[in-house]
């Protein structure tokens, strides 16, 4: 649905996004990966044309965006939530969009029910709303004209985790029901609780893309904890099954696959109670594949420990 | 909703929508002048100016033997709402980009010529709604005024000097508009806008005016209220003064407005 062809935007010398290309499917929810600056808000802004691209071109739903009459009623946008007039009141806001869109103002109660902003908090103005209830007003500017694709810029920064996890409900509801969902995040964590896929940009561009199990399988390697009744025994198990065995926490990380695992308690019968990859493999694989494209120089040995 | 997951290329269906109505954009633009606390209270300050500019007139041929005419009243009264509601044409263009509004704006209506156009159209409204406030509010003067004075009211006020009066008020609000395109800037534009539509003519041109022979030659050529002045107050006009008209809006009106049209075309909104 949207689609993102060879993009490159260049600042004079600085390539903000280079030779970026990738895809969101409707009925999925995309996340947009990357370290600060690496270019998503970019890729986003020149998707609903307000950046020109450099080279290469942006379609939703085969159109330009500039092309689409209304856009509103076709895309929800939010880039930034705390891009609206200071001084007016959260209803007035959605006011405007829905009037603009040619929307009944029924439009406008409705979608601060479903982003649960009560009536009082609708009549104060921006300026005294926090950074989650702008968001949450953010979204509910997005869904106003019942878009049939979402593009949202960090729609999770700023919300507590119980809104976090509202917001997934509401994004999961969305794809299921037909809906294109793309959402940036630098925070991995929110990106892996809400989105189906993944696009791991770093410094302009393309690191790596897929779902959570496919950016893991291919990753060699992989690590597993494990815990179970005798840890003596699986563990001695498993060292003369010829993996590396540590220490950790109350079981032990094995430098393999959970399935090499399992099958050597299920060989010598062992009961597990807890057996899982390795915590943070996808956080690793996301360090290391930004590794150098960070500020902070963390080398991929670093990264590995 | 109109996707349709299974479809492998899926586009989305244009032909239900239509592109926003002209109408609909100025009658949203309008609503965003005095939907803001700081267009609330421009307005209502306007309005204490008002009463002050209607009160004052009325204290003093109350207390002489002073008497005013309608066209005298329809100056007087064109004051106060000259005086603030500029900044609000001012402020349409530049809060898009100080509040970042814009952001918005120009993704519900990407094409962003349209936004301004509609903007001026509500620029355009206010300048028309501000004279026909004036004049009715003058009217009331010359009304009450007369009873004051114990005499017959004088409706002097001519179609010709009325409609210079508008054209008038049309060229200063569009010169605020074109300061705002130009400048992106709430506080750059409205400092501008209020030195050369206030401070250059009443600190500087007047004084100027009224001592050298080459002012009197210069300043009409490049002061718009020096050039409209001899046509607001119904004086004797020739050609020459209809070409300073020309030159001064030429240079306060037309040139920062193409500028700023250019500008507003290609700036990034952060």
């Amino acid at each position: 649905m949207i689609r993102v062809d060879s993009l490159t935007k260049q600042y004079g010398d600085f390539a903000a996004v280079k030779d970026v290309s990738f895809t969101c499917r409707p009925g999925r929810v995309t996340g947009f990966l990357g370290p600060n600056g690496a270019g998503k808000t970019t890729t986003m802004r020149v998707m609903v044309g307000l950046t020109p691209a450099t080279a290469g071109e942006v379609t939703i739903g085969g159109h330009h965006y500039r092309d689409i009459p209304n856009p509103g009623r076709h895309v929800g946008v939010l880039l930034d939530a705390s891009a609206q007039h200071a001084g007016r009141t959260g209803r007035e806001i959605l006011t405007l969009g829905a009037k603009l869109m040619g929307l009944p103002l029924s439009r406008v109660d409705e979608m601060l029910a479903l982003v649960s902003l009560s009536d009082l908090e609708a009549t104060r103005r921006l300026r005294d709303y926090s950074l989650g209830m702008r968001q949450r007003l953010g979204i509910a500017h997005a869904l106003l004209g019942d878009p049939s694709v979402l593009i949202l810029d960090e729609p999770a920064n700023g919300l507590d985790p119980a809104g976090i996890r509202w917001m997934r409900g509401l994004l999961k509801d969305y794809a299921d029901r037909g809906g294109t969902v793309l959402l940036s995040s630098h925070l991995l964590n929110e990106v892996e609780l809400i989105a189906d896929e993944m696009i791991l940009i770093g410094r302009g561009q393309i690191v790596a893309s897929g779902t959570k199990q496919e950016l893991l399988a291919g990753r060699a390697g992989g690590a597993t904890h494990v815990t179970a009744l005798d840890l003596a025994s699986l563990s001695s198990a498993l060292e003369a099954g010829g993996f590396a065995v540590s220490a950790a926490g109350e079981g032990l990380r094995v430098e393999t696959d959970p399935v090499q695992v399992g099958r050597v308690a299920a060989d010598k019968q062992l009961v597990l109670t807890d057996l899982r990859p390795a915590e943070g493999g996808l956080e690793n694989l996301f360090l290391e594949l930004t590794a150098d494209t960070q500020r902070e120089s963390i080398t991929a040995e670093e990264v590995a420990v | 909703m109109t996707a349709v997951a299974a479809d492998p290329t899926p586009t989305i269906d244009l032909s239900s929508t239509s592109q926003v109505p002209f109408g609909r954009l100025v009658s949203v633009e309008l609503r965003k002048m005095y939907d803001t606390r700081a267009g609330f209270w421009l307005l209502a300050l306007t309005g204490a100016l008002i009463a002050l500019a209607l009160g004052i007139p009325l204290i003093v041929l109350a207390l002489t033997d002073e008497t005013i005419s309608a066209n005298t009243w329809g100056q007087i009264m064109t004051a106060p709402v000259s005086l603030l509601v500029p900044v609000l044409a001012i402020t349409s263009v530049t809060s898009e980009w100080s509040q970042r509004t814009g952001l918005v704006s120009f993704t519900l209506e990407p094409h962003r010529m349209r936004v301004v156009w509609a903007k001026f159209v509500t620029v355009l409204l206010l300048a028309l709604a501000t004279v026909a406030l004036a004049v009715a509010l003058g009217a009331l003067g010359n009304i009450v005024g007369a009873a004051v004075s114990g005499i017959d009211p004088v409706w002097d006020m001519e179609a010709g000097t009325l409609a210079w009066t508008v054209l008038t008020q049309v060229a200063y609000f569009s010169m605020a508009f074109a300061f705002g395109l130009t400048l992106l800037s709430t506080p750059a534009a409205v400092a501008v806008y209020y030195i050369v539509a206030m401070l250059l003519p009443f600190m500087v041109y007047g004084a100027l005016y009224g001592f050298f022979a080459w002012a009197r030659d210069i300043i009409p050529w490049i002061d718009l209220g020096f050039a409209t002045s001899v046509f607001t107050t119904g004086e004797e006009t020739d050609t020459t003064d209809l070409m300073r008209v020309i030159v001064t809006v030429l240079i306060w009106v037309v040139l920062p407005f193409v500028l700023g049209l250019r500008r507003v075309a290609r700036a990034e909104l952060k």
